[in-house]
């Protein structure tokens, strides 16, 4: 009976056991420590022969875990109802559809870059300085690496310039938008 | 003969007032612009107004209290920096709600928050021209689309938008020689009201007085050659960086668009925030520095760079006496 038992183990770890008889075992585990202590070792055995490496598991960690999955507060939200078999049926038939196209022309996908190219596009142009303001204006281009922040003496100015407009406060967050032009003298 | 006195005091009703338009006839804009003036004077009214300046979005409430020739105007900041600014018959009080400190200054030139206008705006036709654009709706109210085309380089176009009802502005846009927006207000809501209340303008113990008008004979500087249409229209002397060293600021304006220049020792100034000669801007704005002598000038506006560079070239330190 151990025997048997021990062999229904070891195929429940190799996914290998009938639905039903993993189901039986399983409760039996659930009733004799010395059969899950058992099934502890044989997973150990079991995962240090597939990937050469050895963690300790504690022989308790299903009941840690189980535990601790009842002690998880219990969600009332209303939950989406999973999708339907046409959904999954449409989903599955795009994808053979984009298949069937990209090898009717014979697409080679090139392999993922490290970066995206879109977002470094994206970046170059939030960087590109912005079109002068008019045509008598000849040379015209943005220095966002200025030295000098616009300090404190252009904020006051600015206030007093227009009072409900500027606060004293511009120094900060006007300085990104800051820019420069320069034209030539008619 | 009942029937034609009728219509002869239709006639008559028509000509006296000339915004009698019918739909498919818009006003003059010149007219259109005067009953603008009339109506932001006299009427009561209050909505949410956003202004867009530098890429920057800030609603404010907007309110305007009208009452026996006296005329009130509030903004109050939805989101922080929190402050209340209020002009009352030619002062601006800008109240920082933040600190409850209270800067009062005397600012005889503006007539408005929203759109500052010349009452004569026969002043504007040397250098802009007036035209209604077409029609459109803004905060679901019928508008005019009123443009202000400027004749020559120095100054920016611009467009109003005019609720039709009471011709007050629902929306404005000063466009760069691109016709890129370069400021913005537009109203989310407006509404006429019979009454307002004034707000409590009362001189407080703890204000801070930030300018008196004073002679422009008095500045230690001149500019020998304003640009087509430009004049002087304030000039104050006062500390501006919370020290005793007092600037010198000369205002100038050509009915729509305002340009400052100011003027204070260069030894006095943090470093200069202009060390390759050239306009800065900021929104609208553009601003340029430049030593003269011992004193370091910077002349900002509301303006295009080549009006604030033209400017800044025709200053001129005064002559002693």
């Amino acid at each position: 009976m151990n025997e048997e038992l021990n062999q229904h183990l070891s195929q429940l770890l190799d996914d290998e056991l009938d639905y039903q008889v993993a189901l039986n075992l399983l409760q039996k585990m659930h009733t004799s420590p010395e059969l899950k202590s058992t099934f502890a070792r044989y997973a150990t055995i079991s995962h240090a022969l597939k990937t050469d490496q050895f963690l300790p598991v504690p022989p308790n960690i299903s009941e840690n875990i189980a535990q601790q999955i009842a002690q998880e507060a219990t969600y009332l939200l209303p939950q989406h109802k999973p999708a339907g078999h046409h959904y999954k049926r449409a989903a599955l038939a795009a994808s053979v559809a984009v298949v069937a196209v990209l090898a009717a022309r014979g697409v080679n996908l090139p392999p993922l870059p490290a970066t995206a190219p879109e977002a470094t596009s994206l970046q170059v142009a939030q960087k590109t300085p912005a079109k002068p303001e008019g045509q008598t204006i000849a040379n015209t281009a943005l220095q966002p690496e200025d030295p000098y922040p616009l300090n404190a003496r252009i904020s006051d100015y600015l206030e007093a310039h227009n009072n409900s407009v500027y606060t004293g406060e511009v120094d900060v967050d006007f300085r990104p938008l800051t820019k420069e032009t320069s034209y030539n003298q008619r | 003969m009942n029937v034609l006195i009728g219509i002869f005091a239709c006639l008559l009703l028509s000509a006296a007032n000339p915004l009698a338009a019918t739909p498919q006839q818009p006003p003059a804009a010149k007219n259109a612009l005067t009953t603008m003036l009339k109506s932001m004077q006299t009427l009561n009214y209050q909505g949410t107004v956003v202004f867009l300046r530098d890429g920057k979005l800030e609603p404010m409430r907007y309110i305007n209290a009208a009452a026996q020739g006296r005329e009130q105007e509030r903004l109050i900041s939805l989101n922080a920096p929190l402050r209340e600014i209020i002009r009352d018959t030619g002062n601006a009080s800008n109240l920082l709600k933040t600190t409850r400190q209270r800067n009062t200054g005397n600012r005889p030139f503006e007539y408005s928050f929203l759109i500052d206008m010349p009452n004569n705006l026969d002043d504007l036709d040397a250098n802009y021209t007036l035209s209604v654009l077409g029609e459109e709706t803004i905060a679901l109210q019928p508008a005019y689309i009123i443009g202000i085309q400027p004749k020559d380089q120095l100054r920016y176009a611009r467009k109003i938008w005019l609720q039709k009802e009471h011709f007050l502005p629902l929306k404005a846009t000063v466009y760069n020689h691109a016709g890129k927006t370069v400021e913005q207000l537009v109203f989310t809501e407006l509404i006429v009201k019979d009454t307002l209340p004034f707000a409590n303008t009362q001189p407080v113990k703890n204000d801070i007085m930030q300018s008196n008008a004073a002679n422009s004979a008095e500045a230690a500087f001149i500019i020998k050659k304003l640009p087509s249409g430009f004049r002087e229209l304030f000039f104050t002397r006062r500390p501006l960086h919370n020290s005793t060293q007092l600037v010198d600021h000369l205002l100038l304006g050509d009915g729509l668009a305002l340009v400052s220049v100011y003027m204070e020792h260069a030894t006095a100034s943090p470093p200069s925030t202009n060390t390759s000669k050239t306009v800065q801007s900021l929104g609208a704005i553009n601003f340029f520095s430049q030593t003269l002598g011992a004193f370091e000038f910077t002349v900002m506006g509301e303006v295009p760079s080549e009006t604030v560079r033209l400017i800044a070239e025709n200053i001129k330190l005064r002559e002693k006496k």
